[in-house]
C-alpha cells in the first residue's frame, strides 16, 4: 500500500519522471457495474437425492484422493452409504447435468467405493450417545429406524431399537437378496451405529411382547414398522399350498431356510419384489417364469434389475392377469386373461384393461405372489390413522399422537431405501426440535436442499458451512469449454451363468484409479471446487486465495465487475449482479 | 487444465507474485491485462520490459506511480526493438546475463510503426523477448485500424460502409523469414500454454518472439465478461491458430481438437456483426486456406 | 602523442577515450568514417565497447535512449537527414534527462540531395533540449568530446558535438591525442543518477499529466541554465591538465572595435586570417567565435561586445522565412540589453558553397559602410 504523493513544487519532484510508488491506493472497484460474488448453488444431484446426500462434496473429495474425508462428507447424511451405493435406484443420476454432454457420473458406484475403500471404520466412529439426555424409542431396524437412530445418536441422545425379527436390518436384510446387497456390507454398517450407542434389542414386536404401556418412560418414539405385509391377489385359489408371499419367500432365502420349491416357479408381480424372487429362484436352481399384467415400459421395477434378471434366464410374459388359481396334485394351473393397456391412471402408467374371452392357462409347479407390500397397523394405538394403504403423518412426521413419530414405508408410498433413509433423519430432527422446543418447519427450510424434500442435517448442526442457494444449476449454466467427452467407469459384473451359481455379490466396486477417473468427470454443478480458474483470468488480480471453507475471495476494492469470473467458471458457481449505487 | 481439479494431472502452478498489481486503469475485462499478469508470472523479477507507446504507455497509471512491480522504460512509439537492443546493450556490457529483456509492444508498434526497428532487431538476433500484444487495432487512440485488423472488419477508419479490405499481416510469418530461433503465438485462452511459451522463450538466446491475441472490449465491441471466451474461439475456429516456429524452419501446430466453424467467432463481436452470409463463407475459406498452409509448413 | 588525423577520426579517438560504453550508428555521409574508425578501434581490442549497427538513425537514438537507461556512456554520430530522422528521439534523450553526447557533422538537408558542409540540419535542432557546441578544428573536436561528456552527465542533459562536413570531417590536421590515463583522470566512469535495479523496481518515463509536466519542462530549462558555470569549470579543470582551453565564446582582434564578424565552425579560421589582415591595414576590427550556441551565450556575447557599434554575423544556415539562425537569437539575447549594436545578417555558403576570404571581406566591407543594413538578410556570394 503507498501513499499518495503530493508535491508543493518543482523542488520536491525528482528530475525525471520516474514512478516513486505503486498504484494500490486506486481501488478501482469504483468502476463497477456490476458485482460478481460467490454463492454455492445447488447442484441437481443432490436436490433429487431423497437422501439428501452432499454428492459434489463427497466427489471432490474423491479426486482430492482424500477417501476418508469423501465418507466422512457421505456419513454427515447417511449411515449407509455401502448399502445405497448398491441398491439406490440413483435418482441423481437421472438428474445429473453431465448426461447432456456425455452420460452421468457413476455416482452410486462412487458411493459404494468410498464406502467399501475406507479400512477400520469402526476405529473412526466412537461413542456418541450421553445418558441424561431424552430418550428415544424406535420400532423397526430397516433403513427408516436406523437412519433415525443413527442421527439422534449424533445429536447425542440415548436410542433404543426395537426389532421384531432375530436379526436388525429390515427390507434391508430381508427384502433385498445378498447377490444385491451382502450380509458383509449390510452388518458392517449396522455394527457402527451400534458402536455409536444405539441399542438394538431383536425379537421384541410392537403389540405383542412389547406394549405402549412399556413405551412411557421414553421421551419420544419413532415408528418405522414398514410395509412388510405382502398384499393378496384377492384371487381364488390363492390359499392353496405352494403359493407363497413373495416378502415370505425372500425373508426365508435371505435367512437361509429351506423352502420348498417345484421346478417351474411362477411369479406374479412387477416391481423390484417381484425381481428379487425371480432372480432367487434362479439361483435355487429352478425356473422362473414371471407374469405381469402390464408392458414393460410401465414395469415399476429398475431396469437394470431386469435386464440382470433377463440374462440370467428369467422368462417375462406381459399383459397377463391370473384370475384363478386351480391345484391339482401339486401343479398349478393359472388361469389368465391376457391384458390391453388403456388410458393412464393416477401413476401416471396406462391402465391394464383385460380382453373378454382371452383365457388361457399357465402351468407351474410353485406360485410365488409380490405384487405389491401392505403395512401392519394392528397395534396402532388412538389417534394414528391410516389411509390409503400408509399412516398419515405431518410434514415433521408426527403420527397424531404426543410425541409419537412415524417414517418410512410405513409412511409413504415412496417405498425406496433412500426415501426410508431420508424419512428417518427428517424425523431424528424433528424431534430434536420438539425436544428443544424450535419451530421444525423453519429448520427444515433453512436446511432444505434445493426446494425440497430432501434436507440437510449437516446444514442444520453446521449453519454457517455448505451455504447454498436453492437454485437448482441447469447445464446451461455451465461453462462446457473446460470439458470433454469422456467414457463412463461402470463396475465389472461377473458374466450370468456365474451369478446364478450362488448368492453372491454380481458386481464389484471400482479400483481407486477408476474411480477417481470417474469423480474427474463430474461437473461440481454450483459449487467451488478450487479450480483456481477465476483467479488465473482475473485482470485485476482481485480473486484473491484462501485456505478454509471460502477457497475464494473477492477483493471488491479493486475488482471492476468485468464478469470473467462468471463466464469462465467451469460450474457456474460465481453469480453476477448489478451493482447497487 | 485449468478448469478441473484432478490432483494428478500435469497442471502448472501458477507462481503466486502478482507484477502487474492492482489499481491499473485498463477496461473492465482487458484481455491485454489478463495477458500481461500472466506473462510477468511466467518472466519473474528480473526482467527490464521495454513499453514503446500503446494502451500499456497509460494502464500502469500516471506519474508519480505506476502499478508495475518490474522495471518498466516507456519508449517512442516506433522504438520497440531499437530501445531493447540498447539496453540489452547496456547489460551486456555491465557484465549481467542475468536479466531478461523484453519488449511489450501493441500490434501498430510492431506491424506497422515499429516494423523497421523490430526487423532490424531480429535481423541482428538481438537478444531480448519481443512480445507483441495484438488487440488487432490502434485501441489505445480509439479504435483506428493497423496492419493486424482482421479483413472485413469495422474500426474507426474503416467504417461499416467500408470495412477493411486488406487481410491481416502474417506477422509470424515475417519474423520466421528473419530466422530467429523461437516464435510463437498464444492467447489469454490458453493460460498453461502462454505460460510455457513464455519460459521457454526466456531461456532462448537470440531473438524471440511471442504473438499474443487480447480480445479488446471496446475495440471489438464486445461484452468484458467474454473476453476469455472470445480468444478461446479465436483458438477453436482456427482464426488463430496456436503454433512455435523454431529457426524459422520448424513449425509446430497445436491441433485443437473442438473446432468451430468462424461464424461462432465472429457473431458475438460486434465489430463483424455487419457481415453477409457470402462474407462469412469467404472468411471461412480464407481461415482454412492459412490453416492448410500452415499444415504444410508443419509437415515439411 | 601528436597525430595527423581527419575530424571524423578524431572524433573517434575521443569516443575511446571517453569509454564509451555502447555506440550506435547508421551510417550517413560525411559521418561514415566516424563509424568505420571506431569499428576498426573497438575491434582491435581497444575497447568493451558494445556497437550496434541499427537499421536507422532514429533506432540508433532509440537503443542510446534504452542503453543509457541501463546506465552506461554512450555515442553516436549522424548528419543532415539522419539527424532530421533522429528529431523525436533527440526530444525523447533530453526528456528523459540522459547524458548522451552525439557528433552531428553539418551537412545540408535534401531535396536537392547535397553533402557538403551547411549548418541548418543542427541549428533546426535547437529547440530539443540539446546543448550544442560547435568547433573549429579536429583539435577542437577531440578536446570538446571530453569536455562533453563531463558536461552532459553533470547536468544530465544531451551534448551535440558539431563539425563541418569534409572541411573538418575529412581535412587532417595534426592533433595532440591525450594518454588514456590522463584522460582517466579528467573524466571518471560514468554513474548513473536512477540506476536499474531488478530489486527495487521503477518505471521510466511515466505519462505525466499537466499537473507535474510543467515543472519538469522547467527542471531542464534550470539545467540549461547551469550549463555556463559547468562548462566553465569544466574548461577551467580541462585547462589545467591538458593546456587548452576555448571557451563559449572566443573573441580575437581589438578590444574596442568598431566591427565584430561572429563566425562559428571553421568559418571561423578563415575569420582569423581577414581580421588579422584588416588590423594590419589599420581597421579597428575583431572577431567573435560562437562555440557555444546552445544554451545561447548571450552573458558572453554581451561582455564580448561592449563598445562594438556593428555585428556582421556569418550564418552558413538559413532558417526560410526569417534568415540566419545565428543572427535571429543574436537578435532575441541583445534586445534586453543595453548596448544594441546594429546586427548586419549574412548568410552564406549554404550546401558547401566556399566562404572564401573574399566573401568575409565583402561582408566586412558592407558592414563598415552602412550604418544600418538596408536588408534583413544578407546574402554573401549568391549569384542572383
Amino acid at each position: 500500500m503507498s501513499k499518495q504523493f503530493t508535491f508543493k513544487g518543482a523542488s520536491e519532484m525528482p528530475e525525471i519522471p520516474i514512478s516513486l510508488g505503486f498504484m494500490d491506493w486506486n481501488k478501482t472497484g469504483a468502476w463497477r457495474a456490476q458485482r460478481p460474488y460467490y454463492l454455492d448453488k445447488t447442484p441437481p444431484c443432490s436436490a433429487y437425492c431423497p437422501v439428501g446426500n452432499d454428492i459434489v462434496s463427497f466427489i471432490q473429495k474423491i479426486l482430492e484422493e482424500d477417501m476418508d474425508g469423501a465418507w466422512r462428507v457421505l456419513r454427515e447424511e447417511n449411515p449407509f452409504p455401502g448399502v445405497c451405493g448398491r441398491v439406490c435406484f440413483h435418482p441423481c443420476e437421472s438428474r445429473c447435468n453431465r448426461s447432456f454432454l456425455d452420460e452421468p457420473i457413476a455416482i452410486h458406484a462412487l458411493e459404494r467405493f468410498v464406502a467399501d475403500f475406507s479400512e477400520d471404520q469402526g476405529q473412526k466412529v466412537k461413542r456418541e450417545v450421553e445418558e441424561g439426555k431424552e430418550r428415544v424409542a424406535i420400532i423397526g431396524s430397516g433403513p427408516a429406524g436406523l437412519s433415525c437412530a443413527y442421527h439422534l445418536a449424533r445429536l447425542h441422545y440415548p436410542v433404543t431399537v426395537f426389532e421384531s425379527f432375530s436379526l436388525p436390518g429390515g427390507m434391508l436384510r430381508m427384502g433385498i437378496p445378498s447377490y444385491r446387497l451382502p450380509r458383509e456390507v449390510l452388518e458392517r454398517e449396522i455394527a457402527l451405529i451400534e458402536s455409536m450407542g444405539v441399542n438394538i434389542r431383536t425379537g421384541i414386536t410392537l403389540g405383542q411382547n412389547l406394549t405402549w404401556q412399556d413405551l412411557k418412560d421414553y421421551s419420544a418414539i419413532f415408528i418405522a414398522t414398514g410395509a412388510h405385509l405382502g398384499r393378496p391377489l384377492g384371487i381364488p385359489g390363492e390359499k392353496r399350498r405352494g403359493v407363497f408371499q413373495g416378502l415370505e419367500f425372500l425373508k426365508k432365502v435371505n435367512s437361509g431356510k429351506k423352502i420348498e420349491l417345484g421346478e417351474k416357479v411362477g411369479i406374479i408381480g412387477g416391481g423390484n419384489t417381484a425381481i428379487d424372487v425371480a432372480r432367487s429362484v434362479i439361483r435355487l436352481g429352478k425356473k422362473a417364469i414371471l407374469l405381469y399384467r402390464r408392458s414393460k415400459e410401465e414395469m415399476p421395477a429398475f431396469e437394470e434389475e431386469v435386464s440382470e434378471a433377463l440374462e440370467e434366464g428369467v422368462k417375462i410374459r406381459y399383459l397377463v392377469n391370473p384370475i384363478r388359481i386351480h391345484s391339482k396334485d401339486g401343479l398349478k394351473r393359472l388361469e389368465c386373461l391376457r391384458m390391453k393397456l388403456g388410458e393412464k391412471d393416477e401413476t401416471g402408467r396406462r391402465k391394464p384393461i383385460p380382453i373378454p374371452n382371452s383365457n388361457f392357462f399357465i402351468e407351474v409347479d410353485s406360485l410365488i405372489i409380490a405384487a405389491g407390500e401392505e403395512i401392519e397397523f394392528s397395534y396402532f394405538p388412538k389417534g394414528m390413522e391410516r389411509k390409503g394403504g400408509i399412516l398419515l403423518t405431518q410434514r415433521d412426521g408426527s403420527a397424531g399422537v404426543k410425541g409419537v413419530f412415524a417414517g418410512g414405508d410405513l409412511t409413504s408410498t415412496q417405498r425406496t431405501v433412500a426415501h426410508a433413509i431420508g424419512s428417518g433423519k427428517k424425523a431424528a430432527l424433528a424431534m430434536d426440535c420438539y425436544f428443544k422446543e424450535k419451530d421444525s418447519e423453519e429448520v427444515f427450510r433453512r436446511t432444505l436442499i434445493g426446494e425440497g424434500p430432501p434436507i440437510s442435517i449437516f446444514r442444520y448442526l453446521h449453519p454457517d458451512e455448505r451455504r447454498m442457494d436453492p437454485h437448482l444449476v441447469r447445464f446451461e449454466e455451465l461453462n462446457l469449454d473446460y470439458f470433454e467427452p469422456a467414457p463412463r467407469q461402470k463396475e465389472s459384473k461377473l458374466p450370468p451363468k456365474v451369478r446364478i451359481k450362488d448368492f453372491k455379490e454380481i458386481t464389484s466396486t471400482l479400483p481407486s484409479s477408476l474411480a477417481i477417473e470417474e469423480a474427474g468427470r463430474c461437473f461440481s454443478c454450483g459449487t467451488c471446487n478450487g479450480c483456481e480458474t477465476c483467479y488465473v483470468f482475473c485482470p485485476d488480480a482481485s480473486i484473491l486465495k484462501r485456505e478454509g471453507i471460502f477457497l475464494r475471495e473477492i477483493d471488491y476494492d479493486f475488482c471492476k465487475g468485468c464478469g470473467i469470473c462468471f463466464t469462465e467458471c467451469p460450474r457456474g458457481a460465481i453469480t453476477l449482479k448489478e451493482e447497487a449505487r | 487444465m485449468v478448469g478441473t481439479k484432478k490432483v494428478n494431472s500435469n497442471k502448472i502452478t501458477l507462481p503466486e507474485v502478482e507484477n502487474l498489481g492492482r489499481g491499473h486503469l485498463a477496461c473492465a475485462g482487458c484481455g491485454a491485462a489478463i495477458a500481461m499478469r500472466l506473462t510477468l508470472k511466467a518472466l519473474g523479477e528480473r526482467v527490464i520490459m521495454v513499453f514503446p507507446a500503446s494502451c500499456w504507455s497509460i494502464i500502469p497509471g500516471f506519474w508519480p506511480y505506476s502499478s508495475f512491480r518490474i522495471n518498466a522504460i516507456h519508449a517512442g512509439f516506433v522504438t520497440g526493438g531499437a530501445t531493447a537492443s540498447g539496453v540489452r546493450a547496456a547489460l551486456d556490457v555491465k557484465g549481467d546475463d542475468d536479466t531478461l529483456v523484453a519488449v511489450w509492444g501493441g500490434d501498430g508498434g510492431t506491424f506497422d510503426i515499429g516494423l523497421q526497428a523490430l526487423s532490424g532487431a531480429a535481423e541482428r538476433n538481438e537478444d531480448f523477448l519481443y512480445i507483441c500484444n495484438d488487440n488487432e487495432g490502434y485501441m489505445n487512440t480509439g479504435t483506428q485500424r493497423s496492419s493486424a485488423t482482421p479483413l472485413m472488419a469495422w474500426t474507426t477508419t474503416t467504417p461499416v460502409s467500408q470495412p477493411k479490405e486488406n487481410p491481416k499481416k502474417d506477422m509470424m510469418g515475417i519474423m520466421a523469414d528473419h530466422q530467429i530461433p523461437y516464435a510463437a503465438t498464444a492467447t489469454i485462452a490458453y493460460p498453461e500454454d502462454l505460460i510455457q511459451k513464455m519460459e521457454k522463450a526466456k531461456r532462448i538466446r537470440g531473438t524471440r518472439f511471442i504473438h499474443l491475441l487480447s480480445p479488446c472490449p471496446p475495440g471489438w465491441r464486445i461484452p468484458s465478461e467474454i473476453s476469455v471466451k472470445i480468444s478461446r474461439l479465436a483458438v477453436r475456429s482456427r482464426v488463430f491458430p496456436l503454433y512455435e516456429i523454431e529457426n524459422g524452419r520448424r513449425y509446430t501446430l497445436q491441433e485443437e481438437r473442438r473446432i468451430v466453424p468462424v461464424k461462432e467467432y465472429l457473431k458475438l463481436q460486434g465489430r463483424f456483426s455487419h457481415l453477409s452470409e457470402s462474407q462469412i463463407e469467404e472468411i471461412q475459406k480464407r481461415v482454412d486456406e492459412a490453416w492448410e498452409r500452415l499444415k504444410r509448413r508443419a509437415r515439411c | 602523442m601528436k597525430k595527423v588525423i581527419t575530424g571524423n577520426q578524431a572524433v573517434a579517438y575521443g569516443v575511446i577515450l571517453s569509454r564509451v560504453e555502447v555506440v550506435s550508428a547508421y551510417p550517413i555521409t560525411p559521418q561514415t568514417t566516424i563509424v568505420e574508425e571506431l569499428s576498426e578501434l573497438i575491434a582491435n581490442g581497444r575497447l568493451h565497447t558494445r556497437f550496434l549497427k541499427v537499421e536507422s538513425e532514429h533506432s540508433a537514438m532509440a537503443a542510446l535512449i534504452g542503453a543509457s537507461t541501463g546506465g552506461v556512456r554512450c555515442f553516436t554520430a549522424t548528419s543532415s537527414h539522419g539527424l532530421a530522422y533522429m528529431h523525436e528521439m533527440l526530444h525523447w534523450a533530453s526528456g528523459a534527462r540522459l547524458p548522451i553526447v552525439m557528433v552531428n557533422v553539418n551537412r545540408a538537408i535534401g531535396p536537392p540531395w547535397n553533402i557538403w558542409s551547411d549548418q541548418s540540419d543542427s541549428l533546426s535542432q535547437r529547440d530539443t533540449g540539446w546543448i550544442q557546441l560547435y568547433c573549429e578544428n579536429n583539435q577542437e573536436v577531440l578536446d570538446t568530446i571530453l569536455q562533453a561528456y563531463r558536461i552532459a552527465e553533470t547536468v544530465r542533459l544531451p551534448v551535440m558535438v558539431i563539425l563541418d562536413a569534409f572541411v573538418l570531417s575529412h581535412t587532417s590536421e595534426p592533433v595532440e591525442i591525450p594518454s588514456m590515463e590522463e584522460v582517466e583522470a579528467f573524466l571518471p566512469p560514468y554513474c548513473p543518477p536512477y540506476p536499474l535495479e531488478p530489486q527495487e523496481p521503477k518505471s521510466y518515463s511515466v505519462i505525466t499529466t499537466p499537473e507535474y509536466f510543467f515543472e519538469f519542462r522547467y527542471k531542464i530549462q534550470k539545467a540549461m541554465e547551469e550549463v555556463p558555470e559547468v562548462c566553465q569549470k569544466v574548461e577551467d579543470e580541462f585547462y589545467s591538465r591538458f593546456k587548452r582551453r576555448y571557451g563559449a565564446v572566443e573573441k580575437y582582434g581589438d578590444e574596442q572595435a568598431e566591427v565584430l564578424l561572429l563566425t562559428s565552425g571553421t568559418v571561423t579560421s578563415t575569420s582569423r586570417i581577414v581580421i588579422k589582415k584588416w588590423r594590419e591595414e589599420g581597421v579597428n576590427i575583431a572577431g567573435l567565435k560562437i562555440k557555444r550556441f546552445r544554451p545561447f551565450p548571450a552573458k558572453e556575447i554581451g561582455e564580448a561586445i561592449k563598445g562594438t557599434k556593428k555585428l556582421a554575423v556569418i550564418d552558413r544556415n538559413l532558417s526560410a522565412g526569417v534568415g540566419g539562425i545565428f543572427a535571429q537569437e543574436l537578435k532575441a539575447a541583445l534586445y534586453s540589453q543595453e548596448e544594441r549594436p546594429a546586427i548586419f545578417g549574412f548568410v552564406s555558403g549554404l550546401g558547401g558553397r566556399d566562404i572564401t576570404p573574399e566573401l568575409l571581406e565583402e561582408a566586412i566591407q558592407y558592414t563598415l559602410g552602412h550604418s544600418q543594413p538596408k536588408e534583413e538578410i544578407l546574402w554573401l556570394g549568391l549569384k542572383r
